[in-house]
């Protein structure tokens, strides 16, 4: 124990990350949240408003804001843009049909100046589900490759209802926002 | 060993005391040794060992970037396009490096080292601009485009990009055919049965199923299922057994709805009627004239269903609507509890083929 290792820790208390969970409604982004925590995800309601859980994760902590992603609610999406360090976008992969929905407003959001700095990380979500798309396939429909080169960005499949593709998603995600914004101090 | 030298300390404190006390001349002999040999404290000297190693790599690759960068800078061509992009991946894992090592880095070399990646990152945008005309708009001349088939081809891709959103939905059909998924579609005045058993939910084979552009029509689903998709549903009745995921309802009309399910999602329904039994809060958006009422379905076996998906229990959420059109404190006009008067009977779907 020397003042060099107290020091690592002062700083490392400071390592707060702001991320922001956005996706239409119905792909799961309440229950990802709270499976990631470890609570109890048999009684989810519908998000009206928002969620902010405080999760410390590796040496960080994480304020996730996951905002509801009902039509009527998502023009509110653009009130918590300010500062988000991450974004996630869900999708939920058996819902073909509103594929196209859902690319549409992963495009105007990714239009956005305030969000242009921030590691976006995709979870192809209900991959547990039979017949639901790969993340492959994901990638290609909504045309992930196409994206401004700037842009730091991962999909990654997962199920929040067993847990898995969750953390790797969430490492990938803290790893890359820590890279980045340590060079801004 | 303590004990053995001081038997007749009994007070903890005092032992503990001792001990760290000897622990500490220990150290200072240690340092003294150290000292003397001419060495630094084993601490400090894999931090110093790992700064300088950190330093060697940094400068490494900062010179190795450097160099190829005046290599294109003194033949921009656009075939170097392929090295730019590794350039600015090996710039970004520079980045990164002293991003990971800034812990233990004196902040003196952790801003130099930052302003390095900085100059090599606008060195690079330098070069860039110079091989790659670059695409943003500005008042600049310039006559000849360095590789015409590039302008080109970047044109092509924005004048593409309207006409490749209106594709989306033929390529969606590439990967899989929407009407290959499991469902009943497009039907008229028809009685739509499917059992889901439990074999197939263990082997993986159930997953969601989709009613879609149905009229008139009775439909019956019975066992369990992960999520159901309902749209475009015209004065149909709908029975369905357990869902262990979600209901998502978009657009309906006149609609008769028995379901039991973990979320329930309805947009876009008019005059429907829905006996619900549901885990979470059901939610209506742009819906209006539905009418809540508690579930009333039977089959053989459909207890044993509802309780292995965890439904078995009324938990009273079929009145607890809430109504993201109407974000108000007094009710909303657009959903009602149904009056008991008003209700269904139970309906026992039990003989598959027997309507009503």
């Amino acid at each position: 124990m020397g003042l060099l290792s107290i020091i690592r820790k002062i700083k490392r208390k400071e390592k707060e990350m702001r991320i922001l969970m956005v996706g239409l409604d119905n792909s799961g982004k309440t229950t990802i949240v709270m499976k990631i925590n470890g609570e109890d995800t048999s009684v989810i309601s519908p998000t009206l408003g928002f969620n902010i859980k405080t999760i410390s994760y590796q040496k960080y902590t994480l304020n996730i804001w996951d905002v509801g992603g009902q039509k009527t609610i998502r023009s509110y999406w653009r009130n918590y843009f300010e500062q988000t360090d991450g974004l996630v976008w869900v999708v939920d992969s058996s819902d073909l049909r509103r594929l196209n929905d859902c690319k549409y407003e992963l495009d105007n959001l990714l239009k956005e100046e305030r969000l242009s700095g921030a590691s976006l990380l995709i979870f192809a979500n209900k991959q547990d589900i039979q017949g639901s798309l790969s993340p492959d396939e994901i990638a290609k429909v909504l045309n992930l490759e196409a994206m401004d080169k700037s842009r730091h960005w991962k999909i990654v499949g997962c199920s929040a209802y067993t847990g898995e593709g969750l953390l790797e998603g969430f490492d990938w995600l803290v790893q890359d926002i820590a890279s980045r914004i340590y060079m801004l101090d | 060993m303590e004990e053995n030298d001081q038997p007749s300390a009994q007070d903890p404190v005092a032992d503990a005391v001792e001990r760290k006390h000897a622990a500490m001349l220990e150290r200072l002999s240690n340092r003294h040794q150290s000292r003397l040999s001419g060495k630094t404290d084993p601490n400090s000297e894999t931090s110093f060992q790992s700064t300088q190693l950190f330093l060697s790599q940094f400068s490494q690759s900062k010179l190795s970037i450097e160099s190829q960068l005046s290599r294109i800078r003194k033949q921009p061509d656009p075939t170097h396009k392929p090295d730019l992009e590794a350039i600015s991946l090996e710039i970004s894992a520079l980045e990164k490096l002293v991003a990971e090592n800034s812990y233990f880095l004196p902040p003196y070399e952790v801003r130099t080292c930052l302003n390095t990646v900085a100059h090599l990152k606008q060195s690079l945008d330098e070069v860039t601009s110079l091989v790659i005309p670059k695409k943003k708009f500005s008042f600049k001349n310039k006559p000849t485009k360095k590789n015409p088939t590039v302008a080109a081809q970047k044109d092509a891709i924005i004048l593409g990009e309207p006409e490749k959103e209106l594709n989306v939905g033929s390529e969606k059909i590439g990967f899989r055919d929407l009407s290959t998924a499991p469902g009943f579609r497009d039907r008229e005045k028809d009685v739509l049965v499917k059992e889901f058993s439990i074999n197939e939910l263990e082997g993986g084979q159930n997953g969601e199923f989709t009613l879609s552009k149905l009229r008139d029509c009775e439909v019956r689903l019975k066992g369990r299922l992960r999520a159901l998709f309902m749209d475009k549903l015209m004065n149909c009745k709908v029975y369905v057994g357990a869902v262990t995921g979600s209901v998502l309802i978009e657009g309906a009309e006149g609609c008769v709805f028995v379901l039991a399910s973990h979320q329930i999602r309805i947009h876009n329904a008019k005059n429907c009627d829905f006996y619900l039994r549901v885990r979470s809060r059901p939610i209506i958006e742009d819906s209006c004239g539905v009418r809540f009422a508690p579930y009333c379905l039977s089959y053989r076996g459909i207890e044993k269903d509802l309780t292995e998906a965890n439904l078995g229990e009324e938990t009273g959420n079929w009145a607890n609507v809430d109504d993201f059109r109407w974000l108000r404190a007094v009710q909303s006009p657009n959903w009602s509890l149904l009056p008991e008067s008003e209700r269904i009977g139970m309906v026992d779907v039990s003989n598959v083929g027997n309507s009503d």
